[in-house]
């Protein structure tokens, strides 16, 4: 229970021809992505905006004070606010407002008819699409931002490789994340205000917005126990220097351990929902 | 092996859960703590079984349980009870596996990518069903021969009229060469050239390969072109299953002769022929209807009125140029299913 569960056990493909599916899923994902021009330069907008409105904010924060707050100085909370959304256009996806508009459409139905993990189809679909923004979003972001902000280095080589494999933590914990709400939308049709309720949460508890130090002890004790902080704040931390290698290497493990936690939650959940799946038409 | 049946189902049936939901405020606030649920029998104790290499045409009205039939043998749907075994498998719980044997083509939606080309969603799909490269260009071929897909392979989906988007999907649905084909209402909304295309392909398929298939339509023709066989559902229930010349014979009641007279001279003599009909109650007091000046109709049953009595009876009392014998139409007696009329109880309930 503890690892997510083989996607495809019952039919013993062998592993390379999976990987091969897969890899095609991806490869769909980053087609589809190119279909549509204006989505990409409107993305690549937002960022460069909600980068903008943060520096002036914490600028503004931090006129009243010379001296660090919660453990962050100037330069490293704008950078933590920098790499932070440049580690945003990663990570992010929408399988669960995808598989949402899927059920009300009745286009699930379309993807149960295919020798696949309905899971691993959307994560490596979205795999795709995240390889795609990363060459042609997040990197031209990155440039951006890195020329427009102060945005200090990583603190060691250790940390810059440490901080990847979180990245990749990321992703793979909003995919999970996304695969269980949108999930939700089988038995309950409509869940609009189930995933802006999510989205929220993530935004805050994710320590994007405002790093999680700032918040109340409380809040922090009861955030550690949750996933949502290893989405941004981890990666982040890890980035800084402000967690040893040792301490970074226990949170990587600790964020892969939710990882496949709510791999394995969202493979047994899909598996109920669909027993009671009811197909509207035709 | 060829005896056993390659699709066995047994006491199949779908029960839905819905609820009632009560009117204006009140009944809204209610609705948020107590909820009145009602079964709704989709499918219910539905038997048949489909040999290998058979096609099979699947009918009723809407909302009868065809489409929630297929979906429990597409393995979408997980059945309430009963049993189904297709092609070795049982499709709910052996799904990832078990869809790799079948083709399915929903005619209401695509399985194909919505945003890109026609062709990038064949790799994906060549891909997922680990199809030959040698085979997949093979199979390309034939589909192109008789399906015409060249022309728009390189089309986005949503670009595609709804008839070259159906050959589309049905291409997709083969690439891999299943033993069984379902599909649900795949002439829906086409013109008539594109509906003999769908046709002849599926012909060609079944020829070729011995695809089993299962149709489901609202158009007849489809039926009394491809099918040999119908079965027919209506609130869940199978009300017949056999082959559609059994039905004929089983529910024909009427059948019709038009007749067209040699010349205006007859006049006289059809009018008196007319009176002696209405007059013969051995006959069920036939009655004659006059479509133009010279062609009539007479409709009959055919269980009191042989045919070859009354032509002999019209040609004895007048001269004819031509005749029309013709059965009642298809429709009709689909329609009088519908409409509840009972199946004669030596109605071959099964296939044996």
């Amino acid at each position: 229970m503890s690892t997510a569960p083989h996607p495809l056990a019952a039919s013993r493909t062998p592993l390379r021809a999976l990987l091969a599916t897969y890899r095609e899923f991806a490869r769909i994902g980053f087609v589809n992505i190119l279909a549509f021009r204006m989505r990409y330069y409107t993305g690549i907008l937002t960022y460069l905006i909600n980068v903008t409105v943060y520096y002036f904010i914490w600028r503004a924060v931090f006129s009243q004070t010379t001296g660090p707050i919660a453990g962050f100085s100037l330069p490293q909370i704008l950078t933590y606010v920098s790499v932070g959304w440049i580690l945003r256009s990663f990570y992010w996806n929408t399988i669960d407002q995808e598989m949402a508009y899927e059920v009300i459409e009745g286009k699930i139905a379309m993807d149960l008819i295919k020798p696949v993990s309905v899971q691993w189809m959307w994560l490596s679909r979205s795999m795709g699409e995240s390889a795609f923004r990363l060459i042609m979003l997040t990197a031209p972001v990155a440039v951006v931002i890195g020329l427009l902000f102060p945005v200090l280095a990583p603190a060691s080589r250790v940390h810059f490789a440490l901080f990847f494999l979180a990245a990749l933590g990321s992703f793979f914990l909003m995919g999970a994340i996304n695969f269980l709400i949108g999930t939700c939308a089988i038995p309950l049709q409509s869940i609009l205000a189930l995933i802006r309720a999510k989205f929220w949460l993530i935004e805050l508890l994710s320590g994007l917005l405002i790093p999680l130090k700032f918040f109340p002890h409380r809040v922090q004790a009861v955030s550690s126990w949750l996933p949502f902080e290893h989405i941004a704040s981890t990666p982040l931390q890890i980035y800084l220097g402000m967690l040893s290698p040792m301490e970074s290497l226990r949170l990587l493990a600790l964020q892969y351990a939710w990882v496949a936690a709510l791999l394995a939650l969202g493979h047994f959940w899909w598996a109920r929902a669909t027993r009671k799946i009811t197909i509207h038409g035709g | 092996m060829s005896s056993a049946p390659l699709i066995s189902v047994r006491a199949l049936s779908k029960h839905f859960r819905t609820f009632r939901r009560r009117e204006g405020i009140a009944g809204g606030l209610v609705n948020l703590f107590h909820r009145d649920y009602q079964t709704l029998k989709a499918v219910d104790h539905v038997n048949f079984e489909i040999a290998r290499g058979e096609m099979v045409g699947y009918i009723g009205p809407n909302g009868a349980g065809k489409s929630t039939t297929i979906k429990m043998l597409t393995g979408i749907l997980m059945p309430t009870s009963g049993e189904i075994v297709s092609n070795g498998f049982v499709p709910f719980r052996q799904r990832a596996a078990y869809v790799k044997t079948i083709g399915v083509v929903f005619g209401q939606r695509t399985q194909l990518w919505w945003d890109i080309a026609v062709i990038e969603s064949f790799k994906l799909l060549r891909r997922i069903y680990d199809v030959s490269q040698r085979d997949f260009d093979e199979r390309m071929e034939l589909f192109d021969q008789v399906l015409a897909l060249r022309d728009f392979l390189h089309t986005p989906v949503r670009k595609l009229s709804l008839g070259q988007r159906m050959r589309c999907d049905l291409a997709a649905a083969l690439l891999h060469n299943p033993p069984i084909l379902f599909l649900d209402e795949p002439t829906i909304g086409l013109d008539v050239v594109a509906k003999d295309h769908i046709r002849q392909f599926l012909k060609t398929i079944n020829e070729r390969y011995k695809t089993t298939i299962l149709l489901t339509t609202h158009d007849l023709d489809d039926i009394e072109e491809l099918c040999r066989r119908i079965m027919i559902i209506d609130r869940g229930a199978l009300l017949f299953d056999g082959p559609l010349a059994a039905l004929k014979e089983q529910l024909l009641r009427t059948k019709q002769i038009k007749f067209i007279l040699r010349d205006g001279e007859q006049a006289p003599r059809l009018a008196a022929f007319e009176q002696a009909l209405a007059a013969a109650p051995a006959n069920g007091a036939l009655h004659l209807e006059r479509l133009d000046e010279l062609t009539c109709r007479i409709v009959f049953d055919r269980k009191r009125v042989a045919t070859a009595d009354l032509i002999r009876q019209i040609l004895g009392a007048v001269e004819v140029r031509d005749f029309v014998i013709e059965d009642e139409p298809i429709e009709e007696i689909i329609k009088r299913i519908y409409g509840g009329e009972a199946l004669t109880p030596e109605a071959p309930a099964s296939q044996p």
